[in-house]
């Protein structure tokens, strides 16, 4: 008899008691799930964007140093028409993400980082500059120092390194969008990821 | 009866809970480290094979004068003074370029310039490059060259064989080994292993070169 009775009571309440149960392990386990999901998805993203960013500014350090000037130009290529170069392998891999080219004009036309226009340090700074989820590609020449009359004592060239050709640097910096939640990333708005990555490679100069 | 069944329902509910979450956490740093080997790999790619197409960048007969070093960054300085001008400039390349995830890297020291390689066929052995006197023995990049000395005598650099056979073409090869290290990030919690990264690039010299 007293089997029975426990029977009915067994089969009132146990679905609601297994209901809720469930529903909470559900509730602490989705989210868990749902943050694995998605970091594993932006590893992914982020391998991906990445890989690409290092294959094209690859690219775009040969392509500022061979061509864009003369052999013995004293001045970085147009960072557009380097941007131009490699956007599109880039636009391919970086979906969401803007890309743009760090320079400003001066009187001439012309887009060309010196001394007085140095690249972005940081990503933040592109942040600031042009937005979230932008990366600009910025190309910044290097010049070795101008040749001197030896002082007593030394061998010409002087100073050392000044008969160097110059070093060209391409880089890629800024931020990649991602699907990073607001407020767990480093960006500022979330849904993005800080990228910088550079080549630098020496000019390349023919035989007269 | 009832209540011994539910609390043993419960435990074993905090139990799964207990061992789901690590091992999907331990996969998750796992799958996140590959990718940052697999990133990693590319860079050291490229910083080398831009190496290796640097050296060409200077004129042949070129020879580093006394005073000369290089490189910043996370190298010790590095003394080419007497080595060829193309070595520096693949070391100024290597560097300039393999300045993200170094914190991650731990290098394999090696000869910064090397020459008298070989690939080797039926006739001919390979051979081993030997380094350069005075190449400093501490850079994270090595690169085996061909040169002309100041005195006109012509070192050889790496003979690769397969290239035109049985001749084979003077080219330029960088190598560059370093091994992964996650234990200072947060990934150490679940990554237990150190990979090591290998990159080697040949490159051919421009028929205009200087």
């Amino acid at each position: 008899m007293g089997g029975e009775f426990e029977g009915v009571v067994r089969l009132r309440r146990t679905p609601h008691a297994r209901g809720g149960q469930a529903l909470l392990e559900f509730a602490v386990v989705l989210p868990l799930f749902l943050l694995c999901l998605i970091g594993a998805l932006d590893a992914g993203l982020w391998a991906v964007q990445t890989s690409a960013e290092v294959s094209a500014v690859q690219q775009a350090a040969m392509i500022a140093s061979s061509a864009g000037s003369s052999p013995v130009s004293e001045k970085a290529p147009d960072a557009r028409a380097v941007t131009a170069a490699i956007s599109g392998r880039l636009h391919s891999a970086l979906f969401g993400t803007a890309i743009e080219s760090w320079c400003a004009t001066d009187a001439n036309g012309d887009c060309a980082p010196d001394a007085t226009e140095q690249c972005p340090v940081t990503p933040a700074q592109v942040e600031a500059a042009d937005g979230p989820r932008v990366v600009v590609i910025c190309v910044s020449e290097a010049d070795p120092p101008a040749c001197t009359k030896p002082p007593p004592g030394q061998t010409s060239p002087w100073p050392t390194g000044c008969d160097d050709s110059p070093m060209i640097t391409v880089r890629v910096i800024g931020f990649v969008a991602s699907l990073v939640p607001p407020g767990f990333g480093p960006g500022a708005g979330g849904f993005e990821l800080p990228t910088d990555i550079s080549a630098t490679t020496h000019t390349l100069r023919f035989a007269p | 009866m009832r209540r011994s069944r539910r609390r043993s329902d419960d435990a074993q509910a905090v139990l799964e809970t207990a061992l789901v979450i690590p091992i999907l956490l331990f996969l998750v740093c796992n799958f996140i480290a590959v990718m940052v080997q697999v990133t990693v790999q590319e860079q050291l790619n490229s910083a080398t094979a831009l190496a290796a197409q640097s050296r060409f960048q200077a004129p042949e007969s070129a020879i580093d004068p006394v005073g000369t070093r290089c490189c910043g960054l996370h190298a010790a300085t590095l003394i080419t003074a007497g080595l060829p001008t193309g070595c520096r400039y693949a070391a100024e390349t290597f560097y300039g370029t393999m300045t993200t995830y170094v914190g991650l890297l731990h290098w394999t020291a090696a000869t910064l310039c090397t020459s008298g390689g070989d690939s080797g066929d039926a006739g001919n052995p390979p051979r081993q490059p030997v380094g350069y006197t005075g190449s400093p023995t501490n850079a994270d990049v090595s690169c085996d060259i061909g040169s002309i000395t100041a005195a006109g005598v012509v070192v050889r650099g790496y003979v690769d064989r397969a290239l035109d056979p049985p001749a084979g073409l003077e080219v330029v090869t960088c190598t560059a080994s370093a091994s992964l290290d996650f234990s200072n990030t947060p990934l150490a919690w679940g990554v237990f292993w150190t990979p090591t990264i290998h990159a080697q690039a040949e490159a051919l010299p421009p028929p205009f070169r200087q």
